[in-house]
This record gives C-alpha cells, sequence and structure tokens, in this order.
C-alpha cells in the first residue's frame, strides 16, 4: 500500500538510462558504474534504472555501504545472503568460496535464473569482502550491478578493472546546466517560475540536483516558495546557505520529534519493513516524510529507506550517541525475538550491536573475521577478533589475529598473540601454523632471527605430520637465508626429502636466492622458473609469499650473473604488474632490485631515485628490513654521487631500523664508500676488508667478490687472488670480470686493463669500463704510448658520461686531458666549425701555426678530423 | 520557465503566421543536414510529415502556459517516437535544428533573448517527450 505522490522528476539523465538498458539487456556487461559528486544524483538515477529493470520482469535489491555496515564483512550485502555467513568449517574456519557459491545458487534459485538488478550505493564504503561477493555474482551473471562512487572517493579497483576490460559500463554525471535547471523547476513546480528567483536558484545551487531538491522543498514547506496567479514567487529572500549539508542539517532540524525519530531510525537501520514503520510511528507520519523527500518507499518489496546518504550522515553526525546507542540496542533485540538465530538476520543483528560500541555474538564476529582474511582485510580482522573477550579465543583465532597484526606491522602484539595460541589446544595444522607465522613475525618483524631459529626448533620437535614437519625445514631455511647465511640455508634444504608441491614452491623461493648469492647463478635462474612454474600451479589459499617472489629472484639471479640489461628488463616488467595489483612488499623488492642492478651498471641517479622509492615503500608498509637495505642502497649512490651529507644523512636514518642480516655484507657498501667521499680512506679499506671477510664466512662468494674489487678499486690494494678464486668457484662473468681487471691492475698491463673495460663495457658496468679505460689510459701514459693514452682516455670519458654524474676516485678527471691552453683554445674553435683561416684571423696567428696547433690537439686527443675533435670536446674532456 | 519566456515563445511562433510551412521544410533540411541517418527513421511521406509537424508545433506552443496540457501533448508525442527508433542523443540534434530552422526563417527578430526562450522550451518538450518514451518503451527481453 504505497503512498503515490508525483514523483520528483528526472532530469537531463535520458541518455544515462539507455545506457544501461542497453548494457543490461546486451548480455556483454555485468554492471554499471555511475560515478559522480556529491547529490549529482547517482542514487537517483540508479533507482531509476532499478525501476525499469523492475518493470521488464527483472527482480531487483538495493545495497547501501557505510561506515557501520563495514563494521562486518558483508554486513552491508545482507539483503543478498541466503543464509547469513553459512556455517563454521573445522577449526572455525568460513570457506568464503563455498560460502559465495551457495549465495549465487540460492539466488538463482530464488529468482528462477533472473538476473537480480542490483544497486549499491556508496561501494567505496564497502568492506573488501562484500566487494568480492558482488564482484563474483556479477561475473556469474547472478546479478547485474549498478555501483555509485561519489567523486573524491576511490573507485575499487576491482570494478576500475572490469570497466576497463570493457565488462562494465561507466557513466560519468555532472551538475545540470542552467536549461535543465530550468526544466527541472518548471517539472516540479507545474508551472513557470518568476525570473529573479529562477535566478537565485541557479546562483545558490549551480546546477546541483539533490541541493536543489533540498532547496525547493525546504522552501515550499517553509513557505517561502508561493505560487500567485500561476506564477512561482521567492518570497522570502534570506540568503540561502551555499553548503548543501548545512542546508540538508536546517530541513533535518524542523521536522517535528515523531517524524525525527522515524528517520534516525532509518538512518542507523534501514532499511525498515513499511508495515513495521506504520505501527511505530503515528498515522501520516511516513506520508509527510515522503511528500518532504526525505525518504523512499520501494513499491516492490515494501522497504523503507532515506532519500540520500547524504541524508543519513547528517542524521548520524547530528544524534547524540546515547541515542544512537539505545536505538540500536532495541533493534538488536525485536529482530533477535522475531527472527532465526543463524540468518541473514544475525548479520544486521551483529552490526548494530558493534555500532553500539556493544557485544555481539562472538561466533559471528569470528566469522566475520575469517571472511575478511580471506579478503585481504586485516584491519577488519583485528577489529573484529578484538571484540572477542581474551579468554574465549581459541588457538585458530589467536593465529587470525597474530597473523593480522603481523600482516600490519604490529609485530611486538603479533609476538604476545601467537604465544597465547600456542599455549591453547589445538590441532597439529593450527599449531603448525602458528609456530610459522610466529617465527615469520620475529624475522621479518621484530628481526630476531636467533628467536625465530628457535621458535622453529621448538615447533619441529612437537609436530609430527612429515608434511608439516618438511614445511617447518624449509621455513628455517628461510630464515637462515634472509637472516644472512646463504650457505646454512642451503645445508638445510638438503634435508627436504618429500616432493609435495606446496613444500617444492618454498623451498625454490629460498633455494633460488641462496644459489645465487653463493655464486651458483644458472641453478638460481632454473629454481626460480620452476618455482614459479609450481607456484601458479598451485593456486589455492596458502599463506606463502606472492608468486612474483620467483620473478624477483630471477631478477637476483640475473644481476648476479652479470646480465645486467635482462636483469632490468625484467624487474621493470614486473614492477609494473605488481604495481597495479598493490603487493607492496613485491614493489618494495623490485625497486631495491632495480636500484641494485642501476648501481652496478653505473646508472647511479637512477639507483637513488629506485632506492629511494624502495626505501619510502618499506616505510609506508612498515617493513623493517628492506627498508634497511633499501636505505643501504640509496646511501651507497649518494656516495657515488659525491653526495656526502646525504649518504651520511642516510647512513644515520638507517640506524633506527633494527639490524636485517639479509645481504649484510652488501649493506656495509654503503658505510664503505660514504667513508671515501668522507676522505676517510682508512675506514673505508678496513670496512671493504672485514665486510668481505664477513662475506666470506656466510656463503656471499658474489658480494665478497664485490667487495673486495671496490677496496682493489679505491685503495690500490691488490686483491687479485681472492678474486680470482672466486672467480673459479662462481659461474658469473661479472664475477670473472671483476678478477681479471684486479689481476691487469696489479700488473699494471695497458692491453689487459683495456680488455677489463671492454668486459665490463659488454656486461653494461660502464662505471667500472670507464675506470678500467682509465687504469688503460694511466697505464699507456706510464709506457709512453701517447696516443694510446689519449684514446683510452677519451674512451674513458666516453664511458664515464653514461654514469649519471658519478664521481669515484678511478674515474678520469677534466684536467687529465692533456692539450696545452693554446692547443685547447684553438681546438674549442675548430670543434664549433671555424675553418683555419677564421681562427688565424681572430687570433692574429698565421694559418700555418693554427693547423700545426691542430695537428698537436689531433694526436693527443687521438682524432683524425674535426667532428671528432667536436665529439670527444663536446663530452667534457 | 519564465512568464516572459512563455510569451517570447507564443509571440515570436504567431510572427511566423503563413511562413510555417517554410519553418517545416527548413526544420527537415536542417536536421538531415547534421544528421542524414535519421532520415530513414521517418517512414512517412517527406511532406505529410511537414504537415505534421507544423500541427503539433502549434499544438505545443499553445499549450505553453499549462503544464498539464503541455505534458498531455509531449509524453503521447515521446512515446510515439521511442516506437520509430529515436534515441536521446536525437533530442539533441533535433533541438539544434529546430533552432537554427526558426533563426532562419525569423530573422533579425529571432534576438538572443527569443533563442534563449525557444532553447529553455524545447528543453522542457525534449524532457517530458523521453519521459513519454521511457514509460512506453519496449521491454528488451533478458
Amino acid at each position: 500500500m504505497a503512498i503515490t505522490l508525483p514523483r520528483w522528476p528526472l532530469v537531463g539523465r535520458r541518455a544515462e538510462l539507455e545506457i544501461f538498458e542497453k548494457a543490461l539487456c546486451s548480455g556483454e556487461h555485468m554492471g554499471l558504474l555511475l560515478h559522480g559528486p556529491a547529490g549529482v544524483g547517482k542514487t537517483r538515477l540508479a533507482d531509476e534504472c532499478r525501476e525499469w529493470a523492475a518493470a521488464s520482469g527483472h527482480p531487483t535489491e538495493h545495497v547501501t555501504g557505510s561506515q557501520t555496515t563495514a563494521l562486518l564483512p558483508l554486513g552491508a550485502i545482507v539483503a543478498l545472503l541466503a543464509a547469513g555467513l553459512g556455517q563454521p568449517g573445522p577449526d572455525g574456519q568460513v570457506n568464503t568460496v563455498a560460502l559465495f557459491e551457495e549465495t549465487r545458487r540460492a539466488l538463482h534459485q530464488r529468482h528462477h535464473g533472473r538476473r537480480v538488478v542490483t544497486v549499491a550505493d556508496d561501494v567505496a564504503l564497502l568492506d573488501a569482502a562484500s566487494l568480492a561477493l558482488l564482484g563474483y555474482l556479477a561475473a556469474q551473471g547472478t546479478i547485474f550491478l549498478i555501483a555509485t562512487v561519489r567523486t573524491g572517493d576511490p573507485a575499487p579497483d576491482l570494478l576500475t578493472g572490469l570497466w576497463r576490460d570493457g565488462r562494465m559500463e561507466r557513466v560519468d554525471l555532472e551538475d545540470l546546466s542552467r536549461t535543465q535547471l530550468d526544466t527541472l523547476l518548471h517539472l516540479a513546480l507545474g508551472g513557470p517560475i518568476e525570473a529573479g528567483a529562477g535566478r537565485e536558484f541557479w546562483e545558490v545551487t549551480m546546477g546541483n540536483p539533490l541541493y536543489v531538491h533540498e532547496l525547493v522543498l525546504g522552501a515550499l514547506g517553509s513557505g517561502a516558495l508561493v505560487e500567485r496567479s500561476g506564477v512561482w514567487h521567492l518570497e522570502d529572500r534570506r540568503p540561502a546557505t551555499s553548503r548543501l549539508l548545512d542546508l540538508v542539517g536546517q530541513r533535518i532540524g524542523g521536522l517535528s520529534a515523531e517524524a525525527r525519530s522515524v528517520v534516525e531510525l532509518l538512518a542507523l537501520c534501514q532499511p525498515l519493513e513499511l508495515g513495521y514503520l506504520e505501527t511505530a510511528a503515528p498515522f501520516g507520519v511516513l506520508e509527510s516524510l515522503e511528500r518532504a523527500g526525505l525518504v523512499t518507499i520501494a513499491v516492490a518489496d515494501g522497504e523503507v529507506r532515506l532519500a540520500h546518504p547524504l541524508h543519513g550522515e547528517v542524521i548520524r553526525a547530528a544524534m547524540p550517541r546515547l541515542r544512537a546507542r539505545a536505538i540500536l540496542l532495541a533493534e538488536a533485540e525485536r529482530l533477535e525475538t522475531s527472527y532465526p538465530a543463524h540468518g541473514p538476520a544475525a548479520l544486521r543483528i551483529a552490526v548494530w550491536r558493534l555500532d553500539a560500541g556493544g557485544r555481539p555474538d562472538p561466533a559471528v564476529l569470528v566469522r566475520g573475521a575469517y571472511l575478511a582474511r580471506d579478503a585481504q582485510d586485516f584491519r577488519l580482522v583485528r577489529r573484529l577478533i578484538e571484540a572477542v573477550p581474551d579468554e574465549q579465543l581459541d588457538a585458530a583465532e589467536a593465529l587470525l589475529l597474530g597473523e593480522a597484526l603481523y600482516e600490519l606491522g604490529v609485530f611486538e602484539d603479533a609476538e604476545r598473540v601467537l604465544a597465547l595460541g600456542q599455549g591453547l589446544p589445538s590441532s597439529e595444522h593450527v599449531a603448525l601454523r602458528l609456530a610459522v607465522t610466529r617465527s615469520k613475525n620475529a624475522n621479518w618483524g621484530l628481526c630476531q632471527p636467533e628467536t625465530a631459529l628457535a621458535i622453529n626448533a621448538e615447533a619441529r620437535a612437537i609436530v609430527t605430520d612429515q608434511p608439516l614437519v618438511e614445511q617447518l625445514v624449509a621455513e628455517e631455511a628461510s630464515i637462515l637465508m634472509f637472516s644472512g647465511h646463504p650457505d646454512r640455508a642451503l645445508a638445510v634444504l638438503e634435508r627436504i626429502t618429500g616432493h609435495d608441491q606446496r613444500t617444492r614452491v618454498v623451498r625454490a623461493i629460498v633455494g633460488a636466492v641462496a644459489l645465487a648469492a653463493t655464486g651458483r647463478t644458472a641453478d638460481a635462474m632454473t629454481a626460480a622458473e620452476a618455482g614459479f612454474a609450481d607456484h601458479t600451479a598451485l593456486g589455492d589459499e596458502l599463506a606463502i609469499a606472492h608468486p612474483a617472489t620467483h620473478i624477483i629472484n630471477q631478477v637476483f639471479a640475473l644481476t648476479e650473473a652479470g646480465r645486467l640489461a635482462e636483469a632490468e628488463r625484467l624487474a621493470r616488467a614486473g614492477a609494473e604488474i605488481v604495481a597495479s595489483h598493490r603487493v607492496p612488499i613485491a614493489q618494495i623488492w623490485f625497486a631495491a632490485n632495480l636500484g641494485r642492478v642501476a648501481t652496478l651498471q653505473g646508472r647511479v641517479a637512477t639507483a637513488r631515485r629506485y632506492y629511494a622509492e624502495a626505501a619510502g615503500l618499506a616505510q609506508v608498509n612498515r617493513f623493517g628490513g628492506p627498508r634497511r637495505l633499501a636505505l643501504s642502497g640509496l646511501a651507497l649512490a649518494h656516495a657515488l654521487l659525491g653526495e656526502t651529507d646525504a649518504a651520511a644523512q642516510e647512513l644515520a636514518e638507517r640506524t633506527t631500523v633494527p639490524a636485517f642480516g639479509f645481504l649484510g655484507p652488501e649493506q656495509q657498501l654503503a658505510d664503505a664508500w660514504t667513508a671515501i667521499v668522507s676522505r676517510r680512506p682508512r675506514d673505508a679499506a678496513q670496512r671493504f676488508r672485514s665486510a668481505a671477510a664477513q662475506a666470506a664466512s656466510t656463503g656471499h662468494r658474489i658480494t665478497e667478490s664485490w667487495l673486495l674489487h671496490d677496496l682493489m678499486r679505491t685503495s690500490g690494494e691488490d686483491t687479485s687472488a681472492r678474486l680470482r678464486e672466486l672467480a673459479e668457484t662462481c659461474d658469473s662473468p661479472l664475477v670473472a670480470a671483476r678478477a681479471r681487471h684486479a689481476m691487469a691492475a696489479r700488473a699494471r698491463d695497458a692491453r689487459a686493463l683495456s680488455d677489463a673495460a671492454g668486459d665490463f663495457e659488454a656486461l653494461g658496468a660502464m662505471l667500472l669500463a670507464a675506470e678500467a679505460a682509465s687504469g688503460a689510459a694511466e697505464a699507456f701514459s706510464r709506457a709512453g704510448d701517447r696516443r694510446a693514452a689519449t684514446a683510452a682516455l677519451r674512451r674513458a670519458s666516453a664511458l664515464g658520461a653514461a654514469c649519471e654524474g658519478a664521481v669515484t676516485p678511478g674515474l678520469v678527471r677534466e684536467a687529465a686531458v692533456p692539450l696545452s691552453g693554446r692547443e685547447r683554445e684553438i681546438a674549442m674553435l675548430a670543434a664549433e666549425g671555424m675553418t683555419s683561416k677564421d681562427i688565424a684571423e681572430r687570433l692574429y696567428l698565421s694559418v700555418r701555426t693554427v693547423d700545426n696547433h691542430l695537428q698537436h690537439a689531433y694526436a693527443k686527443l687521438g682524432v683524425s678530423n674535426r667532428a671528432e675533435l667536436a665529439r670527444v670536446l663536446g663530452n667534457g674532456t | 520557465m519564465t512568464p516572459e519566456q512563455i510569451a517570447l515563445v507564443q509571440s515570436s511562433f504567431a510572427r511566423l503566421g503563413p511562413e510555417l510551412p517554410t519553418l517545416a521544410t527548413r526544420f527537415y533540411q536542417e536536421l538531415f543536414g547534421r544528421d542524414p541517418a535519421l532520415r530513414a527513421l521517418f517512414t512517412t511521406d517527406l511532406a505529410v510529415q511537414k504537415v505534421r509537424f507544423a500541427e503539433k508545433l502549434t499544438e505545443i506552443v499553445r499549450a505553453m502556459p499549462r503544464l498539464g496540457e503541455l505534458l498531455g501533448h509531449t509524453r503521447a508525442l515521446g512515446a510515439r517516437h521511442a516506437g520509430y527508433g529515436v534515441r536521446a542523443v536525437d533530442y539533441r540534434t533535433v533541438g539544434d535544428a529546430l533552432l537554427a530552422a526558426l533563426a532562419a526563417v525569423l530573422g533579425d527578430t529571432f534576438d538572443a533573448p527569443t533563442r534563449e526562450a525557444w532553447a529553455i522550451a524545447y528543453n522542457l518538450m525534449a524532457e517530458t517527450m523521453l519521459e513519454g518514451a521511457a514509460s512506453a518503451r519496449p521491454i528488451g527481453s533478458q
């Protein structure tokens, strides 16, 4: 028994409605995204779409995102849930996939296979699980989704992705034009309006439809807008407020006490059944609210809700907390007495109790937490489980909370909760996951590898199931690898005998890095490729690292193998993918690896940029260890650029992050190079030596070669013997090139140094190539081969030009170019394109003298014509 | 609309007098010039179509001051046009063609205020025709 009133007219939205009709009927689209500023008419257009769909035989639903409904996963979309949150499985878990499928099947049956046109208002405020379910139902063709997003709110990735793939239509709504506003007023008032009043409405609302709606209905209600002889006049010219929210507030403020109770009830608990509201409110109140455009009553199902989400926001903001609490608890009780405990109503009750700050049924909270976890919404998991009294938590729930705390970077609390969980009775599976999560938290979160190893050993003593034991062994290897012990990690991996796929994946993650670090780069590459294949084939819920980890490991292995260009290409491709999927830890590792590659390439400013990005991301996402690595890389890049203060600053910043063993020796490159640019060469040499010794004792062979080579580069100390040994035990051409360079430098062999420059250049290591060429020039010069020396110098300069402003001691300096003042003067003019005759005239010299000087300059610079001369001088020699 | 605008629309329309058929001819020229594809939507003889156009426009302009009466005409007209396959975007083309035809036939007397009044009047017609069209549109299958 709906009350019939003339509806507020819809103006300027017909083309958009046609887009909807076409999208719904074509069968190619899963939904429609409505985007636009507050009050532009998204909700109204969505309602029109819904009505059209209902008239053409579609079942329809309406859900609304809000801060309240987001208190519990799926709380916003109770209307679509057939059986609430479903029955919990073993260990109290909720099977999200099964729940989604059950929901789909129930909707399909209830509506005989017809697509349910579902309006989801303010999807940006939906919880992740609700969004996932809506996306699933839309993809399955069970619903046609009409989602509204307010300008300024982030549109959920899921929906923008579907839109980009052409599976969802999108409409961007704008405010009305002046002409459209005139039409709207004419239709709403039913006749012409006096010119001044029309202008006033335009100037105040600027065509925002909700604003017009509020203003017109407010003015009609207050008697400010009156009809005289068929024309509407604005009697009361009090300046209208220019803020929409204030205006809504004024309208709500003017309601009678009875009407106010109804809108407050709706703001907290909508939608409500018409039948119930008619008994709860005095006769006529609902009708007056509908006439005032504050509530809408759906004809199809008799559900009453506020006309606009903004009304709800304003009412809630103005409501005293205690009053809201009383209403919510009363409604929760009403529903509890009239509905079964496990149906969808249980979810609404729980949301209301949470909103009231009360204690809902812990079983509902826990089931909600599992859903939130599957949707990767760890903040919500934490909030829900923390609402369960501590003494009621079981081991599985402690695991759920501990994992969420770890993911949120609250490592001390995670340790406490996980330790508590280990003290509770549990299945072996839960016990294992508690141990693995706790040791992971200790290693990566608290940066305490010894504690992590102790937790792991303790668990291995208790767990008996063989596959689970192997997982613990793989975890032990992981702790060792990422606390700086690749050799020990490899030894532990040997203990794994099983061939179960999950264990193979974990083994590949650890093994690839360990193999690369110890100098077996080819094996590392194979392991990473196999790991990726296994991992993508697994495709289940397992909580191990992201599959991109294997790509990161390939990048690392390629870098260690000196295949720098390939490493860079792969890392850039990977970084793009994980950025679009928002996997922060993978983004950090890709950026850090790109920084590493750039450092080795001698592109030091690029390295600085990537390391800064990695450090920033790590800070935002609270990854202490990776942040420490990135800060080390950043300091190194600054030092290579001669930015002494900045390098020292990053090192100081690094002391605020706990120590992190992974690539520990490599991190010390930053300390040594900062000492170099701070003119403390003895400290630097000492640091290179001690870090190399640490690398040697832990199996970081490739890092050891880096450190020893840098020691040679900066101090001239002969490290060639050890570098040669390393070259023999590693399969990396980069390590081999370092050894050859060191041997050539030791022998002061100009040809061999030239060859070393060629080796480095072929690998793309331009800074090292430039330094080797510079060394060759010096050796040639010493041997009296001036022409060869000049050619080598020129090469060194050209190579150095690719190094983005690097200033290492081994690089060529401007002063090294051996032109006399006159030679340089003449050469510069010749390089500008002047003829010898012009130069002679300008400098008051004979042409013959000019030519003589030029010939000398050509010889010294190793060039034979003016074009080459220009290029050499243009390069800053 | 303001009462003044309604008066402007009616007085300028009255000035057309015997030139009304010229307006109709000019309107279809402007329309098909803007979108030749629209021609396919007209199955009746164009001469008959022009007469109908002039009659309908006369009725609508006369009804302009009384919204109820106006809606009676425009909603029915819109419903009929939906059956011909006219979409919301076509209404903009029609509006442009109508204003251009009026400007051509009325000459200098079609000044800025008159033009604005017609633009608003047309928007009102178009919106209400579209409303009629929406309630009459054949419902697509699943």
